[in-house]
C-alpha cells in the first residue's frame, strides 16, 4: 500500500471512530462539563461548590436548601429542632444504610464533625466554625452544641458537611479509608475519580426513593472542562450531555444547534463594589454618589445581554430574607453624585482606584471598564487596575484593597455573608464597623421565630444599604448547555445534583 | 544546581503576592481558619525555616505534601507525568514525521514551489500561539467536522483498569485495541497543537541543514561516482545534516515541556503542566517547587539524552 492510500485509510478510519465515539453515550449516563476542577480523595479536603454536591451524592450530608420549596429540607436528616438557642437536636432517618450495608448512625455523623474540624487536610473548617461540640444523644439523635445563639446553622452544614463512615476509617485510617473504600450513604455510589479529570458516580437503587426515579441518570460523569470553548463544543460534539456556566457570548451558539438547549437560573452569587471605610470612601455621601454613579440597567442590557438580574440591596428574590420593599434604592443619577461629593468635600472630583479580577466572573473586566467610565462621568476621577487573581484576592481578605469589584456565593441564607463583610471584625475585606448594624445582626442570629428574624434581616440589610459599604450591583444569570434530551432545571446554588436530572427517552 | 533553583523558586514564589489558606478555604472562611491552616502547612514560619525544612525532606527524596491535593508531591507528580510523557512523545513523533521529510525536500530543491510551500508551513508553524491553535483545531475538527474529542484523556468506560499511567502502553498490555483508538483519538489534536511550532523550527534547521551539506565535496564526489539521487540525499545529504537537526529536537524539548503548560489546560490534558497552573493559581508552594524540580531534572536527562546521540550519529564525536 502506498503512502498515499495509507492517509486516505487513516483519515477514514478516524473519521469513523470519531462518528461511533460521538453516538456512543450510554442511554442513563449524562457527561457535564464542569469548571472546577476535582483533585482529591479527600472529602474534606476541598471547598469548592460543585465537590460539595458530589461528595453530598456520594457520602451524604444532613439537609439542603430546596430552591422551588424555598426551605431547607433533610437528606440524611428526618427533621432538626432547637432544643435551646444553643443546642440543635437532628434526627436522622433511620432507612439509610452505608453502601455496604452497615447501619448509618449518629455516631458517623459526630465523627464528620470532627474529622471536619481536626483532619490536617481539611478546607471546611469554616462550616462548623459556630459548633462548640457535636454528641450523640442516642443511634439516631444527634446534638449540635453551638458557641453562641446561632439561628442561621443549616446555612453552615447542610450540604456542607459531609458525613462519613466513622467504621472504615477506624479500620484503614484516612487515606486509605478516603482512597480504597469510598463507601457513602447518599443516593448515589463512587465510581471513580481521576484527579484533573472526572468524577464518576452510578445510581444507588438502595436508598430510599431511588427505584422510583427512573428517569434519574444510572451514571453521572462530571467532566473537568476549564476552557469555555471547551465546553460548548464538547456539548454540540455530543461528548457531554450538561455544559455548566456557559458565557453570554457564548449562548447563541448553542441555542442554535438543533439537538441542544441553553436555560438559565439566577446565582446566589450577589457582586458588589466594596468600599473600605478609608479616605475618600470614609465619608458616606462618597459611597453613596458611587452607588448612584452606576447604570446597572444599562451595564445589565448591554454588556450582559440582560443575563444578569439588578440586586436592590445585598441579596435578590429567593435568598432568604429578601424584602422587595427595602430601602433606600439607589437610582441611576449622576448629577447627584456630584453633588453629593461636593457635599463630602470634593466640588472638584476626587481619585479613586478601582481594582477588578480579570476572568473570575463574567466579563469582570468588560463590566468594570465601563463602571470606571461611569464614575469618570459623575465626579470621580477614576482608574482601574487588574490584577492577579491570587494577588487581589489574597489582598482583600488582608483588608488591603480600598475600593473592588467582588462576587460573595453561597448565600442562601445572608446571615454568614453579611456578618462576614459588614459586622465589626467580621473579617477585614471591607473593615466596615456600625454598632446598630452588629446589634441587629446579633438580634437576628439569636431570633428562631422566621417571620421576626426574616423582620430583623430586612432592617439590617435596610442600613447597610443605607450608609453603603458596598453597592449592591446584580446576580447573574448562569447558563447551562444540555443535551435535547436532558431535562434539567439548574440549583442557583451551582450544585449538580443527580436526583435533579431526568433523561427523557 | 538543583539547590539553587529550588532556592530560587521558593523565593520567587513567597515573594509573589498571594496566600494559599486565603485561596483554598474557600470565601467563607474566618481569621481563625486562616491561621490555623498556615500553621498546618508550616507557613507561620520563616521563610529560611521553611526553605530548610524543604531542604532537608527533599534529600531524602521527599518533595512534602501539596496543599491543594492534600497528598505527597510526589504522588501527584507521579499520577500526572504520564500524560504529559504521551502528549510530548506524540508532539515529538508528529513533528519528526512532518518536518523532516518536507526539511529534506525543500533543502534538496532549493527556491522551487516545493521549498516555498514547505518553508511558508514552517513560518506558519512557528508563528502561530499554540493556544491559539488548540481552539481552533478544537472549533473545527470536533466542534465542526465531530471527528476527533474536543479534550480530556480518555472516554470514560472504555480502558481497563490503569496499571502503567500511560494510556497507550496500558491498552497494548490489556490487548484493548478500543481503548488504544481512542488514547489516540484523545492525543492527537493537543499533540499537533503542541508540536506545530516544533515543525515548524525543525523544518527550517533540517531545510538550511540539508543545502549546507548538499555543497560539500564528499556529496559531489558520491554523485560523481553515480549514485542515484535518494541514496546522495538520505545517505550522504541528511545522515551529515543529522548533528544540527538533532541538536534543536532536544533543545525543542524542553520548549514543548513548557508549552504543555498551556495545551494542557486547553485540552483539559491532566498532566503536569495543567498541574504546574493548579499550584500557581492556589498558590500550593510545595507542589510548585516539586513540578519545577521535575522540570528541572527532564531538562538535564534530555540533553544527556542528546549528547550520548551525537556519539551514536557521528562516529567521530568520543567522550
Amino acid at each position: 500500500m502506498s503512502w498515499r492510500k495509507l492517509v486516505v485509510v487513516a483519515l477514514l478510519a478516524l473519521t469513523v471512530a470519531g462518528v461511533k465515539s460521538r453516538s456512543a453515550a450510554a442511554e442513563s449516563r449524562v457527561s457535564i462539563g464542569v469548571t472546577e476542577t476535582m483533585e482529591t480523595f479527600n472529602p474534606y479536603g476541598d471547598s469548592v461548590s460543585l465537590l460539595y454536591g458530589i461528595w453530598c451524592q456520594v457520602m451524604g450530608c444532613l439537609g439542603t436548601y430546596d430552591f422551588n420549596k424555598a426551605e431547607y429540607v433533610g437528606m440524611l436528616a428526618e427533621k432538626w429542632e432547637v432544643k435551646d438557642p444553643n443546642n440543635w437536636i437532628f434526627h436522622l432517618r433511620k432507612d439509610i444504610k452505608w453502601h455496604d450495608g452497615s447501619p448509618f448512625t449518629a455516631d458517623d455523623v459526630v465523627h464528620s464533625f470532627n474529622r471536619a474540624r481536626n483532619d490536617p487536610q481539611s478546607k471546611q473548617t469554616q462550616n462548623i466554625a459556630p459548633i462548640a461540640s457535636a454528641s450523640a444523644i442516642d443511634k439516631y439523635t444527634v446534638r449540635f452544641t453551638t458557641k453562641q445563639p446561632t439561628a442561621p446553622l443549616p446555612e453552615y452544614i447542610f450540604d456542607r458537611l459531609i458525613i462519613t463512615n466513622h467504621a472504615l476509617y477506624e479500620k484503614y485510617g484516612a487515606d486509605t479509608a478516603d482512597r480504597k473504600y469510598p463507601i457513602g450513604a447518599g443516593p448515589y455510589k463512587f465510581k471513580e475519580l481521576i484527579p484533573g479529570q472526572r468524577f464518576v458516580i452510578a445510581k444507588n437503587p438502595d436508598y430510599p426513593g431511588m427505584k422510583k426515579m427512573t428517569q434519574a441518570p444510572d451514571e453521572i460523569v462530571y467532566r473537568v472542562m476549564r476552557e469555555d470553548e471547551q465546553r460548548v463544543t464538547a456539548l454540540l460534539n455530543g461528548e457531554i450531555q450538561i455544559a455548566q456556566f456557559i458565557p453570554p457570548h457564548l449562548k447563541q451558539r448553542v441555542e442554535s444547534d438543533p439537538n441542544a438547549k441553553a436555560t438559565t437560573v439566577d446565582a446566589v452569587e450577589i457582586m458588589f463594589l466594596a468600599m473600605q471605610p478609608k479616605p475618600p470612601f470614609d465619608k458616606k455621601e462618597v459611597r453613596q454618589a458611587v452607588c448612584h454613579a452606576i447604570d446597572r440597567d444599562r451595564i445589565i442590557k448591554t454588556l450582559l445581554q440582560g443575563l444578569a438580574t439588578r440586586l436592590d440591596g445585598p441579596i435578590g428574590p429567593g435568598q432568604y430574607g429578601y424584602d422587595a420593599n427595602l430601602k433606600p434604592k439607589y437610582d441611576y443619577n449622576p448629577e447627584k453624585s456630584k453633588k453629593l461629593l461636593a457635599q463630602a468635600g470634593f466640588p472638584n472630583g476626587v481619585d479613586v482606584e478601582l481594582q477588578t479580577p480579570v476572568g473570575r466572573y463574567t466579563l469582570d473586566k468588560q463590566i468594570n471598564e465601563a463602571i470606571t467610565q461611569m464614575l469618570n462621568g459623575a465626579g470621580f476621577r477614576a482608574k482601574l487596575a487588574t490584577p492577579e487573581w491570587a494577588t487581589l484576592w489574597s489582598n482583600v481578605q488582608a483588608g488591603k484593597v480600598p475600593f473592588y469589584y467582588m462576587g460573595r456565593g453561597s448565600i442562601v441564607d445572608p446571615s454568614v455573608a453579611l456578618s462576614q463583610y459588614f459586622e465589626t471584625g467580621g473579617s477585614p475585606r471591607i473593615g466596615y464597623s456600625n454598632p446598630k448594624l452588629d446589634n441587629l445582626l446579633a438580634t437576628e442570629r439569636q431570633t428562631f421565630e422566621p417571620a421576626k428574624r426574616k423582620k430583623v434581616l430586612s432592617e439590617a440589610m435596610s442600613v447597610i444599604t443605607d450608609d453603603a459599604p458596598a453597592c449592591f450591583m446584580w446576580r447573574h444569570k448562569m447558563i447551562y448547555g444540555m443535551a435535547k434530551q436532558i431535562d434539567y432545571k439548574p440549583t442557583p446554588s451551582g450544585r449538580i445534583f443527580g436526583e435533579d436530572i431526568r433523561v427523557l427517552k | 544546581m538543583l539547590l539553587l533553583i529550588t532556592l530560587l523558586v521558593f523565593v520567587l514564589l513567597h515573594a509573589a503576592p498571594g496566600d494559599p489558606a486565603a485561596m483554598l478555604l474557600g470565601q467563607e472562611n474566618t481569621a481563625a481558619d486562616l491561621a490555623e491552616a498556615r500553621r498546618r502547612w508550616g507557613l507561620d514560619q520563616p521563610i529560611l525555616v521553611q526553605y530548610l525544612k524543604f531542604v532537608r525532606t527533599a534529600a531524602t527524596g521527599d518533595l512534602g505534601k501539596s496543599f491543594r491535593f492534600s497528598a505527597p508531591v510526589k504522588e501527584v507528580i507521579k499520577e500526572r507525568l504520564p500524560a504529559t510523557v504521551e502528549l510530548a512523545f506524540f508532539s515529538i513523533v508528529i513533528a519528526i514525521l512532518l518536518a523532516i521529510p518536507l526539511g529534506v525536500w525543500a533543502g534538496s530543491r532549493p527556491n522551487s514551489w516545493l521549498d516555498n510551500l514547505g518553508t511558508s508551513f514552517g513560518l506558519f508553524g512557528i508563528s502561530m500561539p499554540n493556544f491559539w491553535l488548540g481552539i481552533m483545531l478544537i472549533l473545527i475538527l470536533a466542534g465542526t467536522f465531530h471527528v476527533l474529542p474536543s479534550g480530556g484523556r480518555s472516554t470514560y468506560g472504555v480502558a481497563g483498569p490503569a496499571q502503567t499511567g500511560f494510556y497507550f502502553l496500558d491498552s497494548l498490555l490489556q490487548g484493548n485495541w478500543k481503548a488504544f483508538n481512542d488514547a489516540f483519538l484523545h492525543v492527537l489534536m493537543p499533540a499537533l497543537a503542541l508540536g506545530a511550532n516544533m515543525v515548524g523550527i525543525l523544518m527550517r534547521v533540517t531545510r538550511s541543514s540539508v543545502l549546507e551539506a548538499a555543497s560539500e565535496e564528499y556529496v559531489v564526489t558520491a554523485r560523481a561516482k553515480g549514485l542515484d539521487n535518494r541514496s546522495v540525499l538520505w545517505r550522504h545529504v541528511f545522515t551529515n545534516a543529522l548533528i544540527p537537526i538533532v541538536t534543536v529536537v532536544g533543545l525543542e524539548l524542553g520548549t514543548l515541556l513548557s508549552g504543555s503548560i498551556i495545551v494542557e489546560t486547553v485540552f483539559a490534558w491532566p498532566g503536569v503542566g495543567s498541574l504546574l497552573i493548579t499550584g500557581v493559581t492556589s498558590r500550593d508552594y510545595p507542589l510548585v517547587t516539586g513540578v519545577v524540580l521535575m522540570y528541572t531534572v527532564a531538562f538535564v536527562a534530555i540533553n544527556l539524552v542528546i549528547d550520548g546521540l551525537y556519539a551514536a550519529i557521528d562516529p567521530r564525536i568520543r567522550y
